[in-house]
């Protein structure tokens, strides 16, 4: 494969909290390159590692306990994360200069609305603080900037002046969407952020996303449990299950060639607005303590397709076409079809 | 058992214009402005409808946990509204609840037996220790959570199973009528799946009739013979669920289907985008509450506020468009 333009490069991350009494492995190797202006869905459910994952992005990890065991990060070409000669993760950068990437280069958004605002302080303000950290320009020429963001997210700069609580809760995700757009980042990072909106507000803050995606050619690391919202919005899919991506593919491939019994279970898991009288076929058990991961595959005790293999050995990615992979064992004889 | 004279269904609950105001600063908050329905013995009737639409609130009048402003609730053929204090507890027997949040909904000093033991202890439907300890592992079998998990505390198991002992508390006094509010929101899509099938379950085995709050569609699609679509303390539209899902009549109902996003690459749909957001609820003007992001609107629907009325058979839409 040529060497494509990538904005993000992760390369066999693992992050683990280490507290007195237990290891966490909450991100146990993964690689995830997203190319520029393209947008990469990471699904999973709760537990899975997507968050651990962003934040490792931001360099943001809390640590202790959290530490970035192996793996490199870079972000448009400069290394966020580097391994040394011995094999060991470091942070190449200082602090300080981190906080230049931040905002600039990436920036992030939460789930949450309500609690990524300060209350004490009005939107205007809010936004004017990025600008004038990463711009160098004064309180004015800044405010002008936030009302001009605002505008772009469909909110008149004239409110700029007023306090968080006076929005409602699609119009806060609008805001802190306005935000992270302040500085232009060429990747945006979006962690569950339509999950505490309802549906007609979220079809409008996606369809906001969609439009700034294009006007700025921005990279876009999408983080959803909604496959509806990734038909939707992804070029690229990673199905994140206790620390490692299980599947990995363009639309198509996840959507239409599914091969790992796990994304398999989770469309099954989802009611069929075609069908209704279906009967949805959940996946057993639950996922695994991170703490406490089996020896083989994580996913094995949950697998209606589990070999003795799969209990002893953690499978390998496994190529099957230039866009799509997948670890599972069921694919260990080099066949691509569907073993499902 | 009441039965309908008109058709020969059996009603076991009909609401009639009810109404629930909170008095705020600047005058009544219309959580809940003059719905009414019926709901027959074995069935499903969802309730959908956005942040704020008073779905939770119609939920909670219907039990009296707040107590309605106007209205009747007629449950059995007995109008619930003028029970005293004791006469409701009695009642409250038949019809329960199960809350969105296993996270906050759950004492965590109980263990899970004594969890599901207080309902029965507090009612004293079981005095003997012993023949309640019983009551609950059958319960625990029925919810499907292993025997081991008896003694343990709700923070050391995952949402799944809080959600679990919520259902076994409900079921615990027999009800009739269980008030289901949102009980997979906050589940993952693997574990909400294995809730909905046992919800399924125990209604099948036990004759259970449900009111199945939510704001998602595609659960509702999956569980609900009838769906009512709530916008700004009003019903504005009701049918069948099939009837609902392949001729949405109503404007706001369009919409709310065309944006759930499908987990599917084909056949995608156009959206269609309100505009704006919901209106206040505090004193509504006598219009229809959705004209300010409707499409459609006309003169007409700034002027007055529509009905509910039926269209065709069984099916009820609130809508000067659809006369």
């Amino acid at each position: 494969m040529q060497e494509k333009d990538y904005m993000l490069k992760i390369e066999d991350l693992s992050v683990q909290y280490i507290t007195e009494d237990e290891i966490v492995y909450a991100v146990n190797g993964i690689n995830l390159n997203i190319e520029k202006g393209k947008t990469h869905g990471l699904v999973g459910e709760t537990g899975a590692g997507k968050t651990t994952t962003a934040l490792s992005i931001l360099n943001l990890v809390p640590d202790p306990p959290g530490k970035i065991i192996t793996g490199s990060i870079s972000l448009d070409g400069e290394d966020i994360i580097s391994v040394d000669d011995q094999g060991n993760s470091y942070p190449a950068m200082s602090e300080r200069q981190m906080e230049h990437i931040r905002g600039n280069k990436v920036a992030m958004i939460f789930q949450d609305p309500m609690t990524a605002l300060n209350p004490v302080f009005t939107v205007g303000d809010q936004i004017a603080e990025a600008i004038q950290l990463h711009e160098h320009v004064d309180k004015k020429k800044a405010m002008e900037k936030a009302r001009e963001v605002l505008e772009i997210v469909g909110i008149p700069g004239s409110r700029a002046d007023d306090y968080p609580h006076q929005f409602s809760g699609g119009m806060k995700q609008r805001v802190v969407i306005s935000m992270a757009l302040a500085c232009n980042p060429g990747l945006l990072i979006a962690d569950e952020p339509t999950t505490a909106l309802d549906v007609t507000i979220q079809a409008q803050v996606l369809d906001l996303m969609k439009d700034l995606r294009k006007k700025y050619d921005m990279a876009l690391l999408m983080i959803t449990h909604d496959l509806g919202i990734i038909a939707e919005m992804c070029d690229e899919v990673s199905i994140m299950y206790a620390g490692r991506i299980v599947e990995h593919g363009n639309l198509e491939d996840i959507f239409d060639h599914t091969r790992h019994p796990y994304t398999q279970g989770l469309f099954n898991s989802l009611p069929n607005i075609q069908d209704r009288k279906s009967k949805l076929k959940p996946i057993r058990g639950l996922m695994p303590d991170p703490s406490n991961l089996p020896l083989g595959c994580s996913f094995c005790p949950r697998c209606d397709y589990a070999t003795e293999k799969c209990k002893t050995e953690p499978p390998q990615k496994i190529w099957l076409s230039d866009t799509h992979y997948v670890e599972c064992h069921l694919y260990d004889d080099g066949s691509t079809e569907s073993k499902l | 058992m009441s039965m309908n004279m008109e058709d020969n269904r059996d009603v076991l609950l009909e609401v009639k214009n009810l109404k629930k105001y909170f008095k705020v600063p600047n005058g009544y908050l219309h959580a809940v402005d003059d719905v009414s329905f019926t709901l027959e013995r074995g069935k499903t009737l969802g309730i959908v409808g956005e942040s704020g639409c008073g779905k939770s609130t119609t939920g909670r009048a219907i039990l009296r946990l707040i107590e309605p402003t106007a209205g009747e609730v007629i449950f059995e053929g007995r109008d619930i509204t003028t029970l005293n204090k004791s006469q409701m507890r009695d009642m409250r027997k038949d019809m329960q609840i199960i809350f969105q949040d296993p996270f906050s909904s759950l004492d965590p000093r109980q263990t899970v037996s004594q969890a599901i033991e207080e309902p029965l202890k507090i009612n004293g439907i079981i005095k003997d220790k012993n023949e309640r300890l019983e009551r609950v592992m059958e319960l625990m079998k029925t919810v499907g959570l292993a025997e081991r998990l008896v003694n343990t505390y709700p923070h050391e198991l995952d949402g799944g199973r809080r959600q679990r002992i919520g259902i076994a508390r409900a079921l615990a006094m027999n009800p009739k009528f269980i008030v289901c509010d949102e009980p997979v929101s906050a589940l993952d899509v693997s574990i909400q799946a294995q809730i909905l099938n046992l919800m399924k379950e125990i209604q099948e085995d036990l004759g259970l009739t449900y009111m199945f709050i939510t704001h998602d569609l595609s659960v509702i699609n999956h569980f609900a013979d009838d769906i009512g679509v709530m916008y700004l303390g009003r019903m504005i539209e009701k049918a069948p669920t099939e009837t609902l899902f392949e001729n949405p009549m109503h404007p706001y109902t369009n919409a709310l289907l065309s944006a759930i996003p499908v987990p599917s690459i084909h056949n995608r749909k156009e959206r269609i985008l309100l505009k704006g957001e919901v209106g206040s609820p505090v004193n509504p003007k006598p219009m229809c509450r959705f004209a300010t992001r409707c499409p459609y609107a006309t003169e007409q629907c700034f002027q007055e506020e529509p009905e509910l009325i039926e269209v065709e058979k069984d099916h009820f839409v609130a809508c000067h468009m659809c006369k």
